[in-house]
């Protein structure tokens, strides 16, 4: 018995990785994904960082935090519509494994995604700005969870029951850019109101943006811990929409 | 022989409990049965609920009631064991075009958790079979529609099931792929692979097809063989004939002959049902000589499979191919003759 559910362990963790490797030939192995991986560190730096006075490690920070929200998330609420318009999906349901094991695949894709942009960034801050790293672990763990979860946050939009990428397009784009506003990025934690705080804690982006500062600036105002287990939390949290939605559109036919 | 498919009062209702939409009852509490080895075709008009059933029986669609087995296991508590036993290959030929014909194989034979070192060897076996073994390296995007299909096939088999759905499997293609594609079909269920095979076109399952079940407007409307169900339906015998010159033949004359029941125009021959075509034959003859046309071809025709698929859908004879002689198209008392269920 126990044989069995280990066999059928293994299969769906390779089934998964199946999936994500499937995904990164079909989806993100195309010149236009990979130039956006390339510039899009160059034009997050320079369009939140020309003309302000900051240091440069602090625009690194930054920079970082938002390289990871934008590109783990920047194709998970397409990939699934997409397929469900050429009917690609169907094979994937329909093969032997589980819902969470097909979701899993999708969310692993998003989140290499978001690490190897990150590491542009990264080289991009090190190299050209000078920024140093104080606390690589927790630069590296933050930057990984950070992605895990906003590309579990894409994948929600993703399974929207319907098969036109253009319907998630304008929610998917309005709560990121809500999440951006509202995360202690642009004003930092410290700053803000204690309304305007309160509203922050419920994004993941605050607790990336302030691990992001732990690591580079060696400071911030929540315990690095908390951060990284909040993050990791909002990962699994994101999931549980996705599978409500998948079940629902399996009820209505997309 | 027991049976790899079970469907007992499988219903589904489209928009159920969805509030401002109306919902769309689009399978009506259907029974039936497939049996292990046979090729079973299931018919219907457009919209007539084919491919929800199949995309019920394949996990793709939660019913809304309604029970399932397949290969003795209940779809709704035991789908795993049921998605390993059964492929797909559904109406639009859902491959990657981005990738190759053998990395198209490659994805499915890991998904389906071929042994590794079977792969390789099982995706030669089968591109080779399917006649792509010379383009294995080229992106799909590239192939024709015949390839993409076959390439679609050779994915759902490479896992060696049981069970394998297909779901219109060979409109748009040509003439070749046709052939090759239902040749592909009967050697699969020569070999042992129960299948599934969901089509509008009569001829194709005519072909293929050990039993068939006609489903229209929700609901079953005939299961039998295909011959069976044209026993069945000795009434929808007709006479064809061909007359020189064509332009002087009227149709509204022919439908006048004593027995006649509809006339048909096909082409540059004339069809015209009857219950009786015996006495038809002399009546047809002597229109020929008194109107002074010369006779080309003549022959009487059992019931097709497209007009049992036709009376039993309730479009009348000649409505899909042929062009219809008007004010003569009258088919009485043949819907729901046969009964629903099994």
């Amino acid at each position: 018995m126990n044989h069995k559910w280990l066999q059928r362990l293994q299969d769906e963790i390779s089934q998964a990785w199946v999936v994500t490797v499937k995904d990164i030939k079909v989806h993100y192995l195309r010149p236009g994904v990979i130039m956006f991986g390339f510039l899009m560190p160059f034009f997050m730096f320079f369009s939140f960082s020309v003309r302000r006075e900051m240091a440069a490690a602090q625009g690194v920070a930054r920079l970082l935090a938002l390289t990871t929200f934008f590109t783990a998330s920047a194709l998970g609420p397409f990939i699934i519509p997409l397929e469900r318009r050429v009917g690609t999906y169907d094979r994937l349901l329909a093969a032997p494994m589980s819902l969470f094991t097909l979701l899993l695949g999708k969310i692993v894709v998003g989140t290499l995604f978001g690490i190897a942009v990150s590491a542009v960034s990264l080289i991009i801050g090190v190299t050209i700005f000078r920024a140093s790293v104080t606390q690589p672990g927790l630069l590296t763990a933050g930057i990984a969870l950070s992605s895990l979860s906003f590309s579990a946050l894409g994948l929600v939009f993703g399974s929207i029951p319907t098969r036109n990428p253009g319907d998630v397009q304008m929610p998917s784009t309005l709560l990121r850019w809500a999440l951006l506003f509202i995360s202690g990025v642009f004003i930092p934690l410290q700053e803000m109101t204690p309304a305007a705080r309160a509203v922050a804690y419920f994004s993941p982006l605050t607790y990336t943006q302030d691990a992001m500062n732990h690591a580079v600036l060696g400071t911030g105002l929540l315990n690095p811990w908390l951060d990284l287990g909040i993050i990791l939390a909002s990962s699994i949290l994101f999931l549980i929409p996705s599978l409500w939605m998948h079940q629902q559109a399996r009820k209505q036919g997309y | 022989m027991t049976d790899a498919i079970e469907v007992e009062n499988l219903t589904k209702i489209y928009g159920q409990g969805q509030r401002g939409v109306t919902p769309v009852l689009a399978v009506d509490h259907i029974n039936f049965a497939v049996r292990e080895g046979e090729i079973f075709g299931f018919l219907g008009p457009n919209g007539a609920g084919k491919t929800t059933t199949q995309r019920m029986l394949t996990t793709l669609l939660e019913p809304t009631e309604g029970r399932i087995i397949i290969q003795g296991h209940d779809l709704a508590r035991d789908a795993y064991a049921v998605k390993r036993q059964m492929g797909l290959v559904p109406e639009e030929s859902n491959v990657y075009t981005e990738l190759s014909a053998w990395d198209n194989l490659m994805f499915t034979a890991q998904l389906y958790r071929v042994p590794r070192a079977e792969r390789a060897k099982r995706i030669q076996e089968l591109l080779e079979i399917f006649g792509l073994w010379e383009k294995r390296d080229v992106k799909v995007e590239n192939f024709s529609k015949g390839m993409r299909r076959r390439l679609s096939i050779a994915m759902a088999i490479i896992h060696r099931p049981a069970l394998l759905f297909l779901d219109e499997p060979s409109p748009g293609l040509d003439v070749q792929s046709v052939h090759a594609i239902r040749d592909l079909i009967r050697q699969l269920n020569a070999e042992g692979t129960t299948i599934f095979l969901t089509t509008h076109q009569i001829e194709e399952a005519n072909q293929l097809c050990n039993r068939v079940a006609i489903i229209n407007q929700g609901r079953i409307a005939a299961i039998d063989s295909p011959e069976q169900l044209r026993a069945t339906f000795q009434r929808m015998q007709s006479v064809e004939i061909a007359l020189q010159p064509d332009s002087r033949v009227l149709g509204e004359d022919l439908a006048k002959l004593v027995g006649v029941t509809t006339t048909v125009k096909m082409g540059d021959k004339w069809r015209l049902y009857t219950e009786d075509p015996s006495a038809l034959l002399p009546q047809v003859i002597d229109y020929a000589r008194v109107n002074g046309l010369k006779i080309i071809s003549l022959s009487t025709l059992g019931p097709s499979l497209e007009d049992v698929f036709l009376a039993l859908t309730g479009q009348p004879v000649g409505a899909v191919r042929y062009e219809m002689q008007e004010g003569k198209t009258q088919r009485g008392g043949v819907k729901g003759q046969m009964g629903g269920g099994q």
